[in-house]
C-alpha cells in the first residue's frame, strides 16, 4: 500500500486536475462560510453541539441503554456488535432469512469501515449503493474519496464513460442532468424490487428511541420504505440525549457540509412500518478504545459533515484516495491510528497543522492538536520510518551542538553558492515541487558580530 | 448478548470527567419577518410556492401547474408502497414550516404510505401560513410530545450534485415541490 505522500505524488502529477480538485472543494468551503455567517448565533450553536457531545460521551452507557429500551418498546430490534466482523455477520443473518438476492444500501461510512459490501458480495448478495456518488464509485470498483461527496475526484467525462459501460448511456454524453436521470431510472428499478434496505444513521435519540437519516437525494427513504426489512447501522457515538438536541445538529450539519440550509430529507424513524421489520445495529469497533484516551476522546464527537476535508490544504491537493482509509481528510487522520497504528502512521503527518479544520468543525473537535498528539505517540512507539528517525536524530544532534550548527550553516551556504546541484536534485525530497530559498550572505550570528561590536 | 455486556463494560471502565447536560438552547431573538424569511428560504431550496386564500384558488393554481395530470390526494392507508410507483402528483398536508431553512414537517398520518412523498414524481404540500416557525428550536418544541412512527423535515425537491458539483433537481425523490400556502 502506498503511503499518503507516495499516493499524493501520483495524484498531483496531473496539475490541471489537481487545481480543479482544489478549487472545487474550496468552492464548497466558501458556500459553508456564507451559510454559517448567515446564522447570527453560529458560535453559540457550535458550543452547544460540543457540550451536548461532551455530555453524551460522559454518559454513553446510560444513553445507549435508554435508547435501546425505548427503541425496543417502539418495535425495533436492537443488536450490538463489538467489531466489524460481528456487524457483518448480523447483517448477513438477517439478509439470509429474507431469501433475496439484492440489497439496497444508502450512504453509510460505517459500513465502509466494516467492508460490509465485500462481505455480502462474497456471500452471494448483490449490494447496490443508491447514493448517486456512491453508485458511481461502486461501478468503478473504487472507494468513496470524500464522506459527503463520494465521487468528487471524478470529472463528468469520467462519469459519462462509467455510465456508458454500466448503464449503456450514449458514449461521450457527459451532461450531469442526463446522467443523473439515467441513474434515477436504473436505481428506481432496484428500489422497487429490493426487500432488504441498509441505511446509516446520522443521529439516534435516547429519549425517543428514534433515529434520523439525512439525505438530499431521498435514496435512504426510497430503500427503507419499500423494503420488508430495514437495517440501520450506527456507531455507538451517534446517540444524543434528547429530541430537542436535533435542532442544534440539524442547523449545523448541512450548513457545514455543503452550505445548504438543511438537507432535503431529515427523516425520523421511530417505529417500523406495519408489516415491516426494523433493526438497529450498534457498533463499537474501537470506539470504546478511543473513548478511553483523553487526548483523542473528542474525535468521537464527529457528525461526519466533512467541513474539515473541504478546508484542508492537504486534502484538497492530495485527494481522498491518498488517505487509504474509508474516512479520509483531517478527521480520518485522527480516527485511523486508533484502528491500526502501524498501517496509518503516515496519516497524522498528512497535515500542515494550520488548524483550519478545527476552526470549521461544527462540534469543535481540536483536530489539528490531535494530529500533533498522534505524531508524538506514534514516534514514541518507534513507528517512524528509518529515514525520518535518522534525520531527526541527526538534526537534534546538530541543534544541540552550537559549533557544529555554525559550521554546518556555513558549509550549506557555501555549497548553495558554488554547487547548488548538490542540494537541488531529485534525491532531496525537499526539492520536489519546491524552489529552494535564496541563501543569505551571512548568518544572523555573523551579522551580529560585524554590526554590534 | 455477550457483545452488549462487553461494550457497556468497556464504557463503564472508562473514567471521564462529568459533564452536565446542557440546558435547552435559547436562540438569539429573531427580529426578521418570519413569514418573509420562510418564502425566501423556499426559493433558496428550489421549492415553488403559491399563496392562496381558499381551496378553490388552490385548485385553480394546481390545474395550471399540472394541466391534465391526475393528482393523488387520498390519505387512506395503502398497504403496498409499490402501488404508488405510478403516482405523478401527490398532494399532502404539511404540519408546519420552518423559516430559517424552508423545511416542512410531514407526519406519516398525513399520507397513504411512508414512501409516498418520495416515490411520486411531483409533490404538492398544503400548508397554513400561520403554521410557520422561525427556526428549528421552535419546531422541536412543537414536536416535543408528538409521537409518530415516521416523520420528516422536507426542504425542497430531491437533488444531487454528485457529478462535478453540478446541481441536478430530481435525484430519487420528487422532481419538483410545490407549496400551497393558505393565508
Amino acid at each position: 500500500m502506498l503511503s499518503h505522500s507516495e499516493a499524493s505524488e501520483k495524484f498531483i502529477a496531473d496539475e490541471e486536475r489537481t487545481n480543479w480538485h482544489d478549487e472545487t472543494l474550496w468552492f464548497v468551503r466558501s458556500k459553508r462560510d456564507v451559510a454559517s455567517k448567515n446564522v447570527d448565533d453560529w458560535e453559540r450553536l457550535r458550543n452547544q453541539a460540543s457540550d451536548i457531545k461532551d455530555y453524551t460521551l460522559s454518559n454513553l452507557g446510560e444513553l445507549l441503554i435508554q435508547f435501546e429500551s425505548i427503541a425496543q418498546v417502539n418495535g425495533v430490534e436492537v443488536h450490538w456488535a463489538k467489531d466489524a466482523a460481528e456487524l457483518n455477520q448480523i447483517v448477513l443473518t438477517i439478509a439470509k432469512e429474507q431469501q433475496v438476492q439484492t440489497i439496497v444500501k444508502s450512504k453509510s461510512m460505517l459500513t465502509e469501515e466494516c467492508h460490509l459490501n465485500d462481505f455480502l458480495e462474497k456471500n452471494g448478495f448483490d449490494v447496490v449503493d443508491t447514493d448517486l456518488g456512491e453508485r458511481i464509485v461502486q461501478f468503478r470498483n473504487e472507494a468513496p474519496s470524500h464522506i459527503v461527496l463520494p465521487a468528487i475526484h471524478l470529472k463528468k467525462e469520467d462519469v459519462g464513460e462509467t455510465f456508458h459501460q454500466h448503464l449503456g448511456t450514449p458514449k461521450g454524453n457527459k451532461d450531469p442532468q442526463f446522467l443523473t436521470e439515467a441513474a434515477r431510472q436504473h436505481l428506481r428499478e432496484k428500489f422497487l424490487s429490493s426487500k432488504v434496505a441498509i441505511t446509516g444513521v446520522n443521529f439516534a435519540v435516547a429519549d425517543t428511541g428514534e433515529f434520523v437519516v439525512c439525505t438530499n437525494e431521498g435514496n435512504a427513504d426510497m430503500g427503507a420504505h419499500l423494503a420488508d426489512v430495514h437495517i440501520a447501522c450506527m456507531g455507538i457515538e451517534k446517540v444524543i440525549p434528547r429530541r430537542e438536541d436535533l435542532s442544534v445538529f440539524l442547523r449545523l450539519l448541512a450548513r457545514s457540509a455543503t452550505g445548504q440550509l438543511i438537507t432535503t430529507y431529515s427523516s425520523h424513524f421511530m417505529k417500523p412500518r406495519k408489516g415491516q421489520k426494523m433493526h438497529i445495529i450498534l457498533l463499537d469497533n474501537g470506539r470504546t478504545r478511543q473513548l478511553a484516551q483523553d487526548e483523542y476522546r473528542n474525535s468521537l464527537k464527529c457528525i461526519r459533515c466533512a467541513a474539515c476535508f473541504n478546508t484542508c490544504p492537504v486534502y484538497r491537493r492530495s485527494g481522498g484516495h491518498s488517505y487509504h482509509q474509508p474516512v479520509a481528510g483531517p478527521i480520518g487522520s485522527i480516527l485511523a491510528p486508533n484502528f491500526d497504528k502501524k498501517a496509518n502512521v503516515d496519516l497524522p503527518f498528512a497535515s500542515t497543522l494550520c488548524g483550519s479544520c478545527s476552526n470549521v468543525c461544527p462540534v469543535k473537535i481540536n483536530i489539528h492538536e490531535q494530529l500533533w498528539f498522534w505524531r508524538q505517540d506514534l514516534m514514541k512507539e518507534g513507528l517512524a520510518p528509518v529515514t525520518k528517525k535518522m534525520g531527526m536524530m541527526g538534526m537534534a544532534w546538530v541543534l544541540a551542538h552550537p559549533s557544529v550548527y555554525q559550521i554546518m550553516g556555513k558549509l550549506f551556504r557555501t555549497v548553495m553558492k558554488f554547487a547548488p546541484f548538490i542540494i537541488n536534485n531529485g534525491l532531496n525530497p525537499w526539492f520536489k515541487q519546491r524552489e529552494m530559498p535564496e541563501v543569505p550572505k551571512q548568518s544572523f550570528q555573523e551579522w551580529v558580530k560585524t554590526n554590534r561590536k | 448478548m455477550k457483545s452488549r455486556e462487553e461494550i457497556l463494560q468497556a464504557i463503564k471502565a472508562v473514567s471521564i470527567p462529568t459533564h452536565e447536560m446542557p440546558t435547552s438552547y435559547l436562540p438569539d431573538q429573531n427580529q426578521l419577518n418570519v413569514y418573509a424569511q420562510f418564502l425566501s428560504s423556499l426559493k433558496t431550496v428550489g421549492a415553488h410556492y403559491v399563496e392562496v386564500s381558499n381551496e378553490a384558488e388552490a385548485s385553480d393554481a394546481l390545474n395550471q401547474l399540472f394541466p391534465s395530470i391526475n393528482r393523488y390526494n387520498q390519505i387512506e392507508i395503502v398497504e403496498d408502497g409499490l402501488s404508488l410507483a405510478g403516482v405523478e402528483v401527490l398532494e399532502i398536508k404539511g404540519q408546519f414550516g420552518v423559516a430559517e431553512n424552508g423545511a416542512i414537517w410531514l407526519d406519516e398520518d398525513d399520507f397513504p404510505h411512508r414512501v409516498a412523498p418520495f416515490i411520486c414524481q411531483h409533490l404538492v404540500i398544503h400548508l397554513k401560513s400561520k403554521n410557520v416557525f422561525a427556526h428549528m428550536h421552535e419546531a422541536y418544541i412543537k414536536l416535543e410530545k408528538a409521537s409518530t412512527g415516521f416523520g420528516l423535515f422536507l426542504s425542497g425537491p430531491s437533488k444531487t450534485a454528485d457529478i462535478e458539483q453540478s446541481l441536478v433537481i430530481g435525484a430519487h425523490g420528487a422532481r419538483s415541490l410545490v407549496i400551497i400556502i393558505y393565508n
